[in-house]
């Protein structure tokens, strides 16, 4: 009995599809029918959903490249929980703060290691050309292991000497082609705020909005090139716990053991302080949303405008549709389904050339962009909204479809 | 069994206040199985109206009508739109979507029955154009066919779904004497060998010859003269 049942069942199926599912099949086709029928309109709307897609993607990717660079130095911090002037704003012009504080954490049990890292802009003469700019200088006790900007072991040695600096292979071209000269000729002077200095190696930090070039030295170093600051001030302070710390726990006792002078803050909340920076104190953030948000305005204005004639002229024979017996919502899902349609239409290139221009501006611009299944994702819903939206307002040209006039 | 067109008391007006315009008072009107009504009447008569009503293109207003046992008075949309599927309409133009062939034009009256599958759309499809002589043009987009062949297409989509009742509204009005004649011709056999009955709008005196029983109207009104059922 149930296996008759289970034989039967299967060949039944196709005559007693949903014929909801069936219809929304059959709409589909149809739309597919009218859109490929009219060779120049279908271009011209795939050509506007990929422009749209272009766009955003382009914006999204630059906006999260400069959250991404601008975090780099945070990023590479090893430590647990930091001390940060509450007034700083971004690590690339940080207020600065006692150095003492630095030691008073010693004070608490679980603190293992407090790293002062100090941070400041000086002139950078290019190797090569002689022309000069602006450079960030980072500063720390090399040994202690509380930055960690990959190639930094190589040189640590190396930086223990005087007047020594290890240069970011990521800075922009325009600081010099350092790593073929170090490759050619082994360590070579190069002249910081006046001073000459011994380049030794690299590290990889990358540029960032706020600094298109980095070099790293010890302490002792930076205090002789940047000479006319105070020595007994820091920019930023790494703490390192013992293992097994509730971290939370000792950012509590730090609060209440240091004056208000300094914020003690968790490696993600440094993090996010500096992208918050970005997204909110600058317009960035926004300059970047509306740029999104323009591509898809133009993109839907375009794709309504295709829906819109494509329905405004087949209007009698929409209305024969309906005089045949087809409801009012079957043409709406075929506009629906030929407005996603386009949608996927249009995507598909519009990624791939996204990916295509993604790779040549991170070439000329050193920033990191880079497409991944997320932004896709994001970006193809967004898309999807935009033809969504625009099906929605061409719809109501359907109503100019009445089988009561048809005869 | 009831008729497959029953009317009674019919009124029917447009606008609404002061330009509310009557344009049909008091119409009966019975249509028999099989049988072939042709309507003619003066322009603006409400030819067209009736037919419109009769098809459940527009809501009534007033009076009775039944079609293929479906009463429209009172009647929802979706009831509507369901009866629609059983009645096959004829329009002047042939309204053929440009973008789909002969077959798939015909197809398109099919769909709308989720029990057929692809195939037999397309193969009752086939064998309907076959039948207005078409059956070589199949593939042919209605650009590429004659006024009298699109008309024989629109004829076939009319036919293709089994209706119960089929609504023409002067079929032959685009057509030249020749192609119009083969095209209501064609329409008749058709619909005689299915025993399907036909309300036929025309002012084409060149075609009175296909009719069971001709009824005249003037001014909303059908003529004291003409049979009613
Ligand atoms: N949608 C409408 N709104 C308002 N008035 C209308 C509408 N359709 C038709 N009428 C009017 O109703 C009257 C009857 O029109 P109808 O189209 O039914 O006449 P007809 O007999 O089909 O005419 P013809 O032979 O010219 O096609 C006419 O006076 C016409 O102007
Ligand atoms: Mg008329």
């Amino acid at each position: 009995m149930n296996e008759m049942q289970r034989l039967v069942l299967p060949a039944a199926l196709p005559a007693n599809r949903p014929p909801r599912l069936a219809n929304a099949w059959l709409a589909a086709r149809l739309a597919w029918r009218q859109l490929r029928a009219e060779r120049a309109r279908l271009w011209t709307a795939i050509a506007g959903v990929m422009f749209a897609c272009v766009l955003v993607f382009m914006q999204l990717g630059f906006r999260s490249a400069l959250f991404d660079s601008a975090t780099a130095l945070p990023q590479a911090m090893h430590g647990e929980l930091f001390l940060v002037n509450p007034m700083t704003t971004a690590m690339f012009k940080p207020e600065q703060f006692p150095r003492v504080r630095a030691f008073q954490t010693l004070a608490d049990p679980d603190v293992a290691q407090a790293v002062p890292i100090y941070l400041s802009f000086a002139t950078w003469r290019n190797p090569e050309t002689g022309v000069r700019r602006t450079i960030e200088l980072i500063g720390f006790d090399t040994e202690t292991g509380a930055v960690a900007f990959p190639g930094l072991d190589n040189v640590i040695e190396a930086l223990k000497r005087p007047d020594t600096i290890a240069f970011d292979r990521k800075s922009r071209p325009e600081f010099g082609n350092v790593p073929r000269l170090l490759a050619e000729g082994g360590p070579f002077e190069v002249q910081i705020a006046d001073r000459r200095l011994q380049l030794v190696g690299l590290i990889e930090i990358g540029p960032s909005f706020g600094a298109d070039g980095n070099a790293v030295m010890s302490e002792t170093n930076f205090r002789r090139i940047i000479s006319q600051r105070r020595a007994s001030n820091t920019d930023l302070v790494a703490l390192r716990l013992r293992s097994g710390a509730d971290i939370p726990a000792v950012q509590a006792r730090l609060r209440q053991l240091l004056p208000r002078d300094v914020a003690v803050v968790t490696y993600p909340e440094l993090v996010a302080w500096e992208r918050n920076y970005w997204e909110n104190a600058t317009p960035i953030g926004f300059i970047f949303m509306f740029g999104s948000l323009m591509g898809l305005v133009v993109g839907m204005v375009i794709v309504y405008q295709i829906l819109f004639s494509d329905i405004a002229s087949h209007i009698p024979e929409y209305a024969t549709l309906k005089a045949m017996g087809y409801a009012h919502s079957y043409l709406r899902r075929a506009v629906m389904a030929a407005a996603l349609l386009l949608a996927v239409l249009g995507f598909i290139p519009g990624i791939l050339t996204s990916v295509g221009l993604y790779h040549v501006v991170a070439q000329a611009t050193f920033l990191p962009l880079e497409m991944d299944l997320h932004r896709g994702v994001t970006v193809f819903g967004m898309i999807f909204a935009m033809c969504a939206g625009a099906g929605l307002l061409a719809v109501r040209k359907l109503r100019d479809a009445n089988p009561a006039d048809m005869f | 069994m009831t008729s497959p067109v029953w009317i009674r008391g019919l009124n029917y007006a447009y606008g609404e206040g002061e330009l509310r315009r009557p344009v049909l008072r008091d119409v009966a009107l019975e249509i028999h199985a099989g049988e072939i009504v042709l309507l003619t009447g003066p322009s603006g008569s409400g030819k067209t109206t009736l037919l419109t009503l009769v098809g459940a293109l527009r809501a009534m207003q007033e009076g009775e009508c039944q079609v293929l046992g479906q009463q429209l008075a009172g009647a929802t949309e979706d009831q509507r739109v369901l009866l629609r599927r059983r009645i096959g309409f004829i329009f002047q133009q042939h309204n053929l979507l440009g973008f789909l062939t002969a077959q798939q034009n015909v197809a398109m009256s099919l769909e709308l029955d989720p029990a057929t599958t692809e195939r037999e759309r397309l193969e009752r499809a086939g064998a309907m154009l076959a039948a207005v002589g078409l059956g070589d043009r199949l593939d042919a987009t209605p650009a590429r066919l004659s006024g009298g062949q699109r008309q024989r297409v629109a004829v076939a989509r009319a036919l293709a779904g089994n209706p119960g009742l089929i609504l023409a509204d002067e079929p032959t009005a685009a057509l030249d004497r020749v192609s119009g004649q083969e095209v209501v011709h064609l329409l008749r056999d058709l619909a005689r060998s299915r025993g399907v009955p036909i309300l036929l709008v025309t002012h084409d005196p060149r075609i009175l010859d296909i009719a069971d029983r001709i009824i005249e109207m003037e001014d909303g009104r059908i003529l004291p003269g003409s049979p009613l059922d």
